[in-house]
């Protein structure tokens, strides 16, 4: 299929490196080394590509991007200058007064800030740290200066049932816009799926909560809730397409069409260290691969849905059929559609692996067998 | 000073792109493309003119009636006020 005239959105993974270690990042589960990282020159480099490509849209996330500092301010700077719009995805942590007033000057206009649950005790249990008042610090620090602010909650299993309160919280710190996403299984959320698949009635009880405050809170707080493609008959129309409309670059300069494709093993992506972003969204494979509907299986080539869904997701065919050709099993069409019951099936009240970089984990086992 | 009519201004977060065919709002994560009766409305939102204000300098820029561009004015704006776009 012919290519799109072009990308409108690109996120920007500074690092992997992060001081939270949520069970459901989706970060891939071999962190690699901070050695590995982009400098400062290479970004700026693949901002100007990106732009020139007709990208309008950045957003920075990682790990943590505003570990950071110099490049992130510089980044968001370059965007500005390029008539761009800046998104930072941050737990903010990292945020001061001083910082903020850097990212503000450079042209920041979003941040995206999370918690983990509306309570300091749970967020230390999932977040594997006690940070939940330098985030509220942080939050509120947000809410008063001159820039958008969404407040994110990743829903699952562990905080699903503290909902009411994360809405009660929202609407005491004044947020306009909540994101109450729930979890997505990649990278170490697939690995701890078993101890984070909410329950069958979390689901249901929680969309009607959120229908119910949606109303209430109309023209005050705009709310948006993603329901777990597991307990619907749709697949999500990932990515509006697979190469359609965006790009992903990971800390160590590979080029993604959606910030969970690199636990496709079967696909080759290309590097910003050895190929333009323009060449990698015309002719390489991995963004050319999975582009339009000439790739697609049954059911989904006769399906009227197909350049709606387009499909479904990728990474998700992959990981549970190992075939990312495959249609997404999320779909009640697809003959691989048990897996995801029995996926569902699986959950349990369980304990799960924090995320942290392998050297970590083997540094505490090399200390507990001491 | 409490105004009498409210001026229109653009939500934080929020930022206009102007283009040859029209233009684009900018907002948290996303992108909302515009005609260009529709970007040239956006280009008089600053904060201080009101409905009135906008329709008239319309009128003048475009030589067409006040009451059909106040019209279109008000339309456009009640829908972005809707999306929180933009604020009065």
């Amino acid at each position: 299929m012919l290519s799109p005239a072009q990308p409108r959105s690109l996120l920007c993974e500074l690092t992997y490196r992060c001081n939270l270690q949520c069970p459901y990042c989706y970060n891939p589960l071999d962190l690699g080394s901070s050695r590995d990282e982009l400098d400062a020159d290479a970004w700026l480099r693949v901002i100007d590509e990106a732009a020139a490509l007709g990208v309008v849209q950045f957003g920075f996330s990682g790990g943590e991007p505003t570990l950071r500092r110099d490049l992130l301010v510089r980044a968001i700077a370059r965007v500005t200058e390029l008539g761009g719009y800046a998104n930072l995805i941050t737990q903010g942590t990292f945020l001061d007064e001083a910082y903020l007033a850097e990212l503000l000057a450079a042209g920041l206009a979003h941040v995206q800030i999370s918690i983990q649950a509306p309570g300091a005790e749970l967020a230390a249990i999932i977040a594997g740290t006690d940070v939940h008042e330098r985030k509220l610090a942080a939050l509120r620090m947000i809410a008063q200066s001159d820039v958008a602010l969404t407040l994110n909650c990743v829903l699952h299993r562990l905080n699903h049932d503290t909902l009411p309160e994360v809405l009660a919280f929202a609407e005491r710190e004044g947020v306009r816009r909540l994101e109450l996403a729930n979890v997505q299984f990649y990278g170490w959320a697939y690995k701890n799926r078993g101890a984070l698949m909410p329950t069958r009635e979390q689901v249901r009880s929680g969309a009607a909560l959120v229908a119910q405050a949606s109303e209430r809170l109309r023209g005050r707080m705009d709310i948006t809730y993603v329901l777990p493609d597991y307990f619907e008959e749709l697949p999500k129309p990932c990515m509006h397409g697979w190469g359609q409309l965006a790009l992903t670059v990971t800390p160590d300069g590979r080029i993604l069409p959606c910030p969970a494709a690199a636990a496709i093993a079967t696909l080759r992506f290309p590097n910003v260290r050895d190929m333009s972003l323009e060449r990698a969204w015309h002719v390489s494979e991995a963004f050319t691969a999975y582009r339009g509907t000439d790739w697609m299986p049954d059911p989904c080539r006769s399906c009227d849905r197909r350049e709606i869904d387009w499909g479904g997701c990728r990474c998700q065919a992959f990981l549970l059929t190992g075939n990312a050709a495959a249609t997404d099993p999320a779909c009640a069409k697809s003959p691989d559609h048990a897996l995801v019951e029995a996926f569902r099936d699986a959950a349990a009240d369980a304990a799960f692996v924090p995320r942290r970089p392998s050297t970590l984990r083997q540094a505490q086992g090399d200390k507990l067998r001491a | 000073m409490l105004e009498a009519v409210p001026a229109y201004r653009l939500a934080r977060g929020v930022r206009l792109r102007l283009s040859d065919d029209g233009g684009e709002l900018l907002v948290p994560e996303g992108i909302v493309s515009l005609s260009e009766s529709a970007a040239a409305i956006l280009e008089l939102v600053d904060g201080r003119r009101d409905q009135a204000a906008i329709a008239a300098m319309l009128a003048e820029r475009f030589e067409a009636p006040v009451a059909e561009l106040s019209r279109d004015v008000a339309e456009l704006l009640a829908a972005l006020i809707e999306r929180g776009f933009v604020q009065c």
